[in-house]
């Protein structure tokens, strides 16, 4: 399945702006949406707006910025910052930075950097069944739950869960199947036989 | 900045070459009320002759076809508010007296052969996703319309403000995305021509919505905004 990312990129060459477009697009394992900063004076207004999940910037673009600033302004705290460099910079200015991307990097060196980034935001009890999307049996069962409209705490009630762990399991099946609605999970559950009409409520 | 303010296409531009470049635009164009037959003319001419304004349709279409850039604050200047409401409100009218229940009808006829209970849920799950529509573009319609209409007048309402618009603007056609989704992983029938062409209609729609958002978010909101602070 690939990874939906939203990625600004904050740099004032036209040429080297599209140039890294066209690569991450082409990055297998990966849906990108982009949307290209030009200039200083319209980064926090266009990051506010768009709230992207990774801002690639050149540090050098005019204007000094504070990215601790830049993000509590722009109401994205928790947005990844790289660093684009076309060559040696100071280090003490890349501090701030999570990462930094060369202009001579390779589609593959862009596409780890991009997935070491991301690795970081999955917390490590949700990976170890990332290879298969399909549904673990506990998470089936919380579906049924959810179809029949039971709440998050009647769920943990029944299933002997805490409501947090039930909350994670949600979060992973929206996540698997792409689908957040419980509208929407009663179609999953009635096509893969795991409720039957009459089960349902109202 | 330059490039969004004079974006691709200009009042000089043939009209036919905007649509053909990008067919969508054929529902922009429809929804600020021109009618097809154009002939040879360029965006400009067309305008004038609908009494349009040009300024609008063009800061529309360029937005639209050049989808990466971030709009710059000035993305809305001297825009004709009136002109965006219309194309707006004609967009709401589009989407729920036409689009959707044409999709309904259609993938009702395409699910017909699948198991009863899937019918069912597939159908139900679509006149949720209508409703909410519905909901959302009324809302628009009653609250957001009226209340912008009169600031033009110059009259402005104390309680409300673009701003309460902004937070509570979700993206409809998130929903939407779920119902491909589910169609396309799990449906259990046999596959038809008929049900292809309703997941085309569904992607067609799905795309045509957040365009639909995004004009608002980006054009209409940052609009009102600076009438606000007049």
């Amino acid at each position: 399945m690939s990874t939906n990312i939203k990625i600004a990129i904050a740099e004032s060459s036209a040429i080297i702006r599209c140039g890294l477009e066209t690569l991450l697009k082409r990055l297998p394992g990966f849906r990108i949406q982009i949307s290209e900063i030009t200039a200083a004076d319209c980064l926090t207004e266009g990051l506010r707006i768009y709230k992207p999940d990774i801002l690639i910037m050149n540090p050098s673009i005019p204007g000094s910025f504070n990215l601790q600033h830049l993000k509590d302004e722009c109401g994205c705290p928790d947005m990844k910052c790289f660093a684009l460099l076309y060559n040696v910079s100071d280090p003490f200015l890349l501090r701030p930075y999570d990462d930094q991307i060369s202009v001579y990097d390779s589609a593959d060196e862009l596409k780890h950097k991009l997935e070491r980034l991301n690795a970081e935001e999955v917390p490590p009890e949700e990976e170890e069944n990332d290879d298969q999307q399909t549904l673990s049996s506990r998470e089936k069962e919380i579906v049924v739950c959810v179809v029949k409209g039971m709440t998050n705490r009647e769920i943990a009630d029944r299933l002997y869960l805490s409501t947090h762990t039930v909350i994670t399991h949600r979060r992973n099946i929206a996540r698997k199947l792409q689908v957040h609605s419980a509208s929407g999970l009663t179609v999953y559950a009635i096509v893969n036989k795991l409720i039957e009409l009459k089960d349902l409520n109202g | 900045m330059e490039n969004m303010k004079n974006g691709k296409y200009r009042e000089t531009s043939k009209m036919s070459d905007l649509i053909c470049e990008n067919y969508p635009m054929v529902l922009v164009m429809s929804r600020f009320g021109i009618d097809l037959g154009f002939g040879e003319k360029n965006i400009g001419e067309v305008c004038r002759q609908n009494k349009i304004d040009t300024h609008t349709f063009l800061t529309v279409v360029n937005f639209l076809t050049e989808t990466k850039t971030v709009p710059v604050a000035e993305v809305h200047k001297d825009i004709s508010i009136s002109s965006l409401i219309t194309y707006l409100h004609n967009a709401h009218d589009y989407f729920l007296n036409f689009r959707l229940p044409h999709i309904r009808h259609k993938l009702t006829e395409a699910i017909v052969s699948c198991p009863k209970d899937v019918a069912f849920v597939i159908r139900r799950f679509f006149d949720e996703y209508a409703e909410e529509v519905h909901k959302h573009m009324s809302y628009e319609e009653k609250t957001v319309f009226p209340y912008v209409r009169n600031l033009l007048e110059g009259k402005k309402d104390p309680k409300y403000n673009i701003t309460i618009f902004r937070k509570r603007h979700d993206q409809i056609e998130m929903k939407i995305t779920e119902l491909k989704n589910l169609i396309l992983k799990y449906y259990p029938g046999p596959d038809s021509n008929l049900l292809n062409s309703v997941l085309f209609d569904i992607f067609a729609t799905e795309q045509d919505l957040a365009s639909h958002n995004r004009v608002e978010d980006y054009i209409f909101v940052p609009a009102i905004l600076s009438l606000e602070k007049q």
